[in-house]
C-alpha cells in the first residue's frame, strides 16, 4: 500500500511540473502591450480614420548570425550592413532594388557634366542635402564626413579596413557645411561604392558624439555609441539590443523622407537554419534570410511568404591553378586553354543545378552577371563530352589502359579543392565521376572555411597553391566590378605574402585592362573595359562558374513594398508596410 | 577539515594556470582572428597587416600569454608600425581582472559574458532541477518495481531518449509543439526566443519560452540519471541494513525513502557536482535551435571567429567553477556521509 502511495505521490509532482509549465500560457496572437510600451516611444496615434486602437506594427527579421559592432568602422558583417539602412543612413550614394545608384545624402551623383568629377578626375566634390538632421536635432553636415575620414586613419582606432581612403584618397575637406570634397590620389573608378558608402561600412558617424570620447579616451574602439547607437539618421532609430537576443528599431517620425508606415523593426538572432525555417514556417518571422536550397520546395508550398531572388555579386566560380613556380605549381595540363576549356565542357553544370539546387539557379556566365557590366553578348562553355574528348586528345592528352590520360609520362590527375559545406562537396562527387569519364582523375579535398581562405602568409592552402581546381562562392566590389584576383601585382609569394591573386598568373593584356579600369571614372566607359575584361576572362577559361549564386530572402505576404537590392537590402525600409 | 579545504585551494592555483597556458596556446596557434574580419569576403592583405599590430597578434605566442595575464599598460607599444615605440598599453591583464576586449566587437569581455549568464543560468539551473527530479522519481520507481512492464517501458523509453540526438529532439519538439499546431490554428508554444516580439519582455513569456528548451534538455538527461539511480536503488535496496529495516517493523515509505534513497542518491551528487560547473558553459545546440541567448552560443560564436580574449575567459570561468565545485562536493561528502573524512 505504501508503494501505491509513492508512485501515486510521484505522478502528482510530475503532473503538477507539467500543469505550472502549461498553465501560464498567454496566448501569443493577443499581445498585452504592458512591457511593450516602456521599450518604445508611443507611436503617432492615427489620426485620419475611427481605427481602433492600432496595435504596433512590427516586422521581424530573422538573422542567422549575431551581430557584432553597430558602428561601421568595427565591422564587415553582412547583417550589420543591411541594419544601417535602418538607423545609420547617412551615405552618400545608395543603390536600388535594381543595383543602380541613386543619390542619398549627396543631392545628386556627381559627373564630369555637372562639375562635380574634376576633369583629371581626382576631384570629387559632393553637394549634400541640407534637410536631414541627426535624431539628436543636430544637423547631417559634411564635417561629420571628414570627421569620419580622420578616424578611419587615426593609428589609435582598430578600424577593421581602411579601404580605399589608406591607398587612394588623399584629402577630404569640408570647404563649407554642405559641400563635401574627396581629392584622390589618382582617378579612382570604384568611388560611388566606396567613398561613405553603406555598401563598404563607411558612413558618415556623429561628429558631436564621438569626437569628445575621441578626445577622452584617445581612440572610439571602446565607445558606448557602438553599442548602442542611439543618435541616428534613418527611417528607424536604434532602440535596444539585448545581445544574443534581439535588437528593436522605432519608427523616426522626423525621418526626412517621411515617417516609416510600420512602427517597429524587430531583429530576432535565430543561429540555426532549421530553427529559421521552423519559425517561417510558423510565421513567428516576416523576412527571413540566406534559405538554402533544399529548403526552398517547402516554403514555397506554404503559400505564406514569398521568396525573392536577389543579386548580390557571388558566383559559385571554379579557379585553375596557374603556377609555374615549384612552390606553388599547378598541373601543367591546365597551363593549356584547350585543357580549361575541356574540363568545363565536360562539367554538365546545368545538371548540377538541376539536381543539387533544385533548378532554381543556373551556372552564370560572367564574372559580372546580375550588373551593368556584364557583357550581354557572353556565351557560355556548353556541355559538351565528346568536344572535351576530342580538345584533351588533340591536346597530347591520351587516355591510357586504365582509362586516365596521360602525356609524356604524366597522368591528368587534378586535385579537386573547395570548403567543407555540403552541397559543395556533393558537387565535388558529382564533377569527380563527369570528369571521369573523359579520362581526368580527380582528388577531392575540402578545408573549413577558416582555414581555406588564408592568405599565403598564413598557409591558406589555395593561397599557396596547393590545388588545381578550387571553387568558392566569390564576387566583384559589388556593386562595383572591381575585383584585385586576377591583377599582375597580386601574385603572391614570400615578397607579397597578402597577394590576393590565387591562380598565379599574369596575362598582360587582362593586367593592362584592369588597371585602366580601376581609374577609368566614366561610368560607359569603364563598362565597355569590363565586357573586354570579361571576354578575355572567359575565352581564356582563367574563371567558369557552376552556378550563380543569388541570396534567397523570405518576405511575409503581409509585407508589402519590400524591395531587396543586393547592395543595400533594406533600403526602402520606410516604405514597407505590414497588413494585419 | 579547514586544512583540507585550503590545502585543495592552493593546489587549484597552478592547476588553473597550466590550463590557462594550455588553452591559450591552442588558442593562439589554431586560430586566426583575422581571417572573418573580410565579411562575405577575404581581407584586404594592408588591413590584416595593420590590424596584426593594432591587436597585438604579431608578438610572439608567450608574449600574447603573458599580456593576458598581466597586462601591457607597463610596457610601451608601436602601435601605427614606424619603429617608434610611443604608447604604452592599455591592458591590465587577468590577474588584475581585466578579461580584454573581444576582437570581434570591441567590447570588454567581461561585459559580454555577464550579459549571457543569467539566461544560461535560468536555462540550465530549472533544466538540471527538473532532470534531478525526474530522474530520481523514475529511477526510484522502476527500480521498486524492477522487471514490471512499468519498468520494462521506462528502461526501453530511456535508451531512447539517451541515445536521441539533441538537435533532432529539439527541432521535433519545435515542429510537434509550435509548428503543426499553429498551422492548424490549436493552442502551441513559441518557435524560440525569450519572449514574442508584440508582447515584450516579461517572466510570463520568459517561462513560456522556457518550456520547450528545457523539456528538450531534460529529456535526455533524466533519460540518462534514471538508469543511474535505477542501478544504484537496486544495489541498496538489497544490502543488508534494508533488511534489517524492514525486519524491525519500519514502514516501506520510510525504509525507502529515509535509508535506501539517500544512500542510492549519494553518488548523484559527485554526478550532480560535476555537472553543475557546465551548467555555466551552456547548451550550444539547444540555445542555437531556440535562439536562447546563453553562454553556450557566445562560446561558439566567438570560437569559430577565434576570438581568443571571449574564448579564454569563458574557459577560464569554467575551469574555475569546475575546481571549485570539486573542492565543494567533496566537501558535501563529508556531510552527507559521516563515514568520509578528510585528514
Amino acid at each position: 500500500m505504501h508503494k501505491r502511495l509513492t508512485v501515486v505521490l510521484a505522478v502528482l509532482v510530475i503532473v503538477s511540473l507539467l500543469a505550472s509549465a502549461c498553465g501560464v500560457a498567454p496566448t501569443p496572437t493577443s499581445p498585452p502591450p504592458t512591457q511593450a510600451a516602456t521599450k518604445e516611444p508611443s507611436p503617432i496615434p492615427p489620426t485620419s480614420t475611427p481605427a481602433p486602437a492600432a496595435k504596433p506594427k512590427i516586422v521581424r527579421v530573422t538573422f542567422t548570425q549575431e551581430p557584432d559592432n553597430l558602428n561601421p568602422l568595427y565591422t564587415t558583417m553582412w547583417f550589420v550592413a543591411v541594419l544601417r539602412d535602418l538607423y545609420l543612413k547617412t551615405g552618400l550614394i545608395e543603390f536600388n532594388e535594381k543595383n543602380e545608384p541613386i543619390p542619398l545624402i549627396a543631392k545628386e551623383i556627381p559627373t564630369t557634366a555637372n562639375g562635380g568629377i574634376s576633369a583629371d578626375g581626382k576631384t570629387i566634390t559632393y553637394k549634400l542635402r541640407q534637410d536631414v538632421k541627426w535624431s539628436d536635432g543636430e544637423p547631417l553636415t559634411a564635417e561629420d564626413y571628414v570627421f569620419t575620414w580622420q578616424m578611419i586613419m587615426s593609428d589609435k582606432n582598430t578600424v577593421s579596413s581602411r579601404d580605399p581612403f589608406d591607398l587612394f584618397v588623399e584629402k577630404v575637406e569640408a570647404p563649407d557645411k554642405y559641400t563635401l570634397v574627396v581629392t584622390f590620389t589618382e582617378p579612382y573608378a570604384p568611388w560611388q561604392a566606396k567613398i561613405f558608402c553603406n555598401v563598404n561600412s563607411t558612413n558618415a558617424l556623429p561628429k558631436h558624439v564621438l569626437e569628445p570620447v575621441f578626445a577622452k579616451e584617445g581612440t572610439i574602439d571602446n565607445a558606448d555609441w557602438n553599442r548602442n547607437p542611439t543618435v541616428g539618421v534613418g527611417p528607424f532609430l536604434f532602440s535596444e539590443w539585448q545581445s544574443g537576443s534581439h535588437l528593436i528599431f522605432v519608427a523616426n517620425k522626423d525621418y526626412h523622407l517621411g515617417k516609416p508606415k510600420v512602427d517597429q523593426v524587430f531583429i530576432k538572432v535565430t543561429p540555426d537554419d532549421a530553427a529559421q525555417i521552423a519559425a517561417i514556417k510558423a510565421d513567428d518571422t516576416d523576412i527571413g534570410v540566406f534559405i538554402s536550397y533544399a529548403d526552398m520546395p517547402d516554403l514555397q508550398k506554404l503559400g505564406t511568404v514569398n521568396l525573392v531572388k536577389v543579386q548580390s555579386g557571388y558566383k559559385e566560380s571554379l579557379f585553375f591553378n596557374l603556377s609555374t613556380q615549384d612552390k606553388t605549381k599547378g598541373h601543367p595540363a591546365l597551363q593549356d586553354v584547350n585543357v580549361r576549356k575541356a574540363i568545363i565542357m565536360a562539367i554538365d553544370r546545368e545538371k548540377i543545378c538541376a539536381e543539387l539546387l533544385y533548378g532554381l539557379t543556373k551556372p552564370a556566365v560572367t564574372f559580372w552577371d546580375g550588373t551593368v557590366y556584364a557583357d550581354p553578348a557572353a556565351k557560355p562553355i556548353p556541355f559538351d563530352k565528346e568536344g572535351a574528348k576530342k580538345l584533351l586528345d588533340d591536346a597530347g592528352w591520351k587516355a591510357g589502359p586504365d582509362g586516365i590520360r596521360t602525356k609524356d609520362g604524366v597522368p591528368l590527375k587534378l586535385r579537386y579543392v573547395t570548403t567543407s559545406r555540403d552541397v559543395r562537396k556533393n558537387t565535388q562527387v558529382i564533377v569527380q565521376q563527369m570528369l571521369k569519364e573523359v579520362g581526368i582523375e580527380i582528388e577531392l579535398i575540402d578545408h573549413s572555411a577558416d582555414v581555406f581562405f588564408n592568405s599565403y602568409g598564413d598557409q591558406g592552402p589555395i593561397a599557396i597553391g596547393q590545388y588545381d581546381i578550387c571553387e568558392w562562392s566569390n564576387a566583384p566590389a559589388f556593386p562595383d566590378p572591381d575585383t584585385p584576383v586576377w591583377n599582375c601585382k597580386e601574385v603572391p609569394s614570400d615578397e607579397n605574402p597578402a597577394g590576393t591573386n590565387w591562380q598565379f598568373f599574369c596575362d598582360q593584356e587582362l593586367d593592362g585592362l584592369l588597371i585602366k579600369s580601376a581609374v577609368t571614372v566614366d561610368p560607359q566607359a569603364r563598362i565597355q573595359l569590363f565586357y573586354q575584361i570579361s571576354k578575355i576572362v572567359n575565352d581564356k577559361v582563367y574563371w567558369s562558374s557552376v552556378w550563380d549564386d543569388p541570396d534567397w530572402w523570405t518576405v511575409s505576404k503581409k509585407l508589402q513594398n519590400v524591395k531587396l537590392s543586393g547592395a543595400t537590402p533594406f533600403w526602402n525600409a520606410h516604405e514597407w508596410d505590414l497588413q494585419p | 577539515m579547514r586544512r583540507y579545504i585550503i590545502r585543495r585551494l592552493l593546489q587549484a592555483v597552478p592547476l588553473l594556470f597550466i590550463i590557462s597556458v594550455i588553452l591559450f596556446v591552442l588558442m593562439a596557434e589554431m586560430g586566426d582572428p583575422l581571417a572573418t574580419f573580410g565579411g562575405r569576403g577575404v581581407i584586404k592583405s594592408r588591413d590584416r597587416i595593420r590590424l596584426t599590430r593594432q591587436l597585438g597578434l604579431d608578438k610572439p605566442v608567450w608574449m600574447q600569454y603573458v599580456t593576458w595575464l598581466i597586462g601591457n599598460d607597463w610596457l610601451k607599444l608601436d602601435l601605427d608600425g614606424d619603429g617608434v615605440f610611443e604608447s604604452y598599453g592599455t591592458r591590465k591583464g587577468i590577474l588584475r581582472g581585466d578579461m580584454g576586449f573581444s576582437f570581434v566587437t570591441r567590447r570588454p569581455v567581461i561585459e559580454m559574458i555577464v550579459e549571457r549568464l543569467p539566461n544560461t543560468l535560468l536555462l540550465m539551473l530549472v533544466s538540471e532541477v527538473i532532470t534531478l527530479v525526474v530522474a530520481l522519481v523514475i529511477g526510484l520507481t522502476s527500480a521498486l518495481k524492477q522487471y514490471s512492464a512499468y519498468d520494462h517501458l521506462v528502461t526501453a523509453l530511456s535508451f531512447i531518449g539517451y541515445s536521441m540526438p539533441i538537435p533532432l529532439l529539439a527541432l521535433g519538439l519545435i515542429y510537434l509543439l509550435a509548428v503543426t499546431p499553429k498551422r492548424w490554428g490549436l493552442p502551441h508554444f513559441p518557435t524560440g526566443g525569450m519572449f514574442d516580439p508584440a508582447a515584450g519582455p516579461g517572466a510570463l513569456q520568459t517561462i513560456w519560452h522556457m518550456v520547450l528548451p528545457v523539456t528538450a534538455l531534460s529529456l535526455i538527461a533524466a533519460a540518462g540519471y534514471s538508469r543511474y539511480v535505477r542501478s544504484n536503488m537496486l544495489e541498496v535496496i538489497r544490502e543488508d541494513y534494508i533488511r534489517t529495516a524492514h525486519a524491525k517493523g519500519l514502514p516501506n515509505w520510510e525504509v525507502i525513502f529515509r535509508h535506501a534513497l539517500k544512500n542510492a542518491a549519494l553518488p548523484l551528487v559527485t554526478i550532480v557536482g560535476m555537472d553543475l560547473p557546465f551548467l555555466l558553459a551552456g547548451a550550444v545546440v539547444t540555445e542555437s535551435i531556440f535562439a536562447w541567448p546563453g553562454m553556450g552560443r557566445l562560446f561558439y560564436d566567438h570560437t569559430v571567429r577565434s576570438d581568443f580574449p571571449v574564448v579564454m575567459g569563458i574557459l577560464l570561468i569554467v575551469s574555475s567553477a569546475v575546481v571549485i565545485f570539486q573542492i565543494l562536493t567533496d566537501v558535501t561528502y563529508t556531510f552527507l556521509d559521516p563515514r568520509i573524512r578528510y585528514n
